[in-house]
């Protein structure tokens, strides 16, 4: 009788740490991957840091050669300073906050915007476009307007990862048991009307 | 089926109509003209002299010249293609890719995030414009690749990284070893010991519980820059390929001529 006990209790035991260490598992790759979002983020973040670092100077230089476009400059220039306001918070994810990322990327694709339609005046131009300080910003610009894309598009990758584990079974029992602390991520959109050249009004 | 069969051959062709170039696998060489676009001889002098440049500073510089991307971007098949041949060395991604797309075209210098620093838009932008571009306008590729090659070299010269001793191979790894305190160590014996009594008495489910714990703890979050520790071609071993390294962020130039 002891020994039938014993073995009932054994095979218990025996579940409880097998499902124990399957939802640890399920938990845990769920924590990197959420990590990965993370830091993702930071890569989109400091990409487009980069951008609004450029600014300034790409501002200057404009303003030099191209003393009646005012208004494009005024434009590029609220724009930026715009982007500064809607940056999330330090050390939260806005990856789990579709509100917040939206608004962040509403802020930025607004100074795309106003960017390619400096870069398309400067067109008019010819003196500062042939300047190797103008070219050197110009091309600067494209390489961090690249890197914003590739790093959007990473973020976009690592947030599908995390959502398809999130979602699928049997992550999702350990999902739901955690409540907020795995919410779904938000992706980043394509810009509206980016598909549309920027016009040209002389 | 008899439905189905002429819908798929209606399907297909649409779908390859517009298809994107395959990243072909990690090329056998510093240089690789798949077009046939320079001529073997410089296609030979510049695969040794980036061989030798590997040698002496540990970067690598692949040349990568092919036909068409098959509509996309050059930039987005760049940084795909650099990642799948891990240019560069692991954990340093100290790598460059020279890309050119004869019929569209088109060019990108590719830098690793390890060579951002010396080899910058800017510059990138400059051996672009005004290295390669004017002799591939004068029909010169020869001339074009290799001395937008050199230009690179020179730029990377600039400042070398200060581990790339000449001579030596790359560091097999550069990830480093956390080591194991000493309650982590009993854990893990204790551990040990539980799994070797449970696979006397039960080795099916011992297995299954194995295979299921490194697949949970295994799988790594979509962008796979890393590449894991396990199945990576390994830094300066063996057969030619990328040093392990792989991770650019679009950073360096493209033009067109």
């Amino acid at each position: 009788m002891v020994s039938k006990k014993w073995i009932v209790v054994g095979v218990i035991v025996f579940f409880v740490v097998v499902i124990g260490l399957w939802a640890m598992g399920g938990y845990n790759s769920l924590v990197s991957l959420d990590q990965g979002t993370q830091a993702q983020w930071a890569q989109v973040e400091s990409s487009y840091q980069r951008r609004a670092d450029l600014i300034p100077n790409l501002v200057e230089s404009v303003k030099g050669a191209a003393k009646f476009e005012h208004d494009t400059m005024v434009e590029v220039t609220e724009a930026r300073a715009k982007v500064g306001q809607v940056a999330p918070t330090a050390g939260t994810n806005p990856a789990n906050d579709p509100e917040a990322l939206k608004k962040f990327q509403a802020a930025q694709d607004q100074l795309s915007t106003a960017l390619s339609r400096m870069m398309v005046v400067v067109e008019k131009y010819p003196d500062l476009k042939a300047t190797q300080n103008f070219r050197d910003l110009q091309s600067q610009l494209e390489g961090t307007e690249n890197r914003i894309s590739v790093e959007r598009m990473r973020f976009n990758e690592t947030a599908q990862a995390f959502n398809t584990k999130r979602d699928s079974f049997p992550t999702v029992m350990i999902a739901g048991f955690f409540g907020s602390r795995f919410q779904h991520k938000a992706y980043f959109t394509a810009q509206a009307g980016a598909e549309k050249a920027p016009q040209v009004k002389f | 089926m008899r439905l189905l069969l002429p819908l798929l051959c209606g399907i297909l062709p649409l779908l390859s109509a517009g298809a994107e170039t395959p990243i072909p696998a990690s090329p056998s060489n510093y240089v690789t003209d798949a077009a046939g676009y320079m001529s073997p001889l410089a296609v030979q002098n510049l695969n040794s002299r980036l061989e030798a440049y590997e040698r002496s500073s540990g970067h690598q510089l692949f040349i990568y010249i092919g036909k068409t991307t098959g509509g996309v971007p050059i930039e987005d098949w760049a940084v795909k293609a650099f990642k799948t041949w891990k240019v560069g060395r692991k954990g340093l991604d100290d790598g460059v890719a020279l890309f050119l797309m004869v019929d569209d075209r088109r060019m990108r210098i590719e830098v690793g995030y390890g060579l951002e620093g010396q080899l910058t838009d800017a510059l990138a932008s400059r051996i672009i414009h005004d290295v390669i571009q004017p002799k591939l306008v004068a029909n010169d590729p020869d001339g074009a690749v290799t001395s937008g090659a050199e230009e690179i070299v020179k730029v990377l010269d600039g400042k070398a990284l200060p581990g790339a001793a000449s001579g030596t191979s790359p560091p097999a790894s550069t990830q480093q070893q956390i080591p194991l305190s000493n309650l982590q160590l009993v854990l893990y014996g204790l551990l040990g010991i539980a799994f070797l009594g449970l696979l006397a008495t039960h080795p099916s489910l011992a297995l299954y519980l194995l295979t299921s714990i490194l697949s949970g703890g295994q799988r790594r979050y979509g962008n796979g820059n890393s590449g894991g520790g396990f199945g990576g071609l390994g830094g300066g071993s063996g057969g030619f390929g990328g040093g392990g390294g792989g991770r650019s962020g679009g950073g360096g130039a493209s033009g067109s001529w």
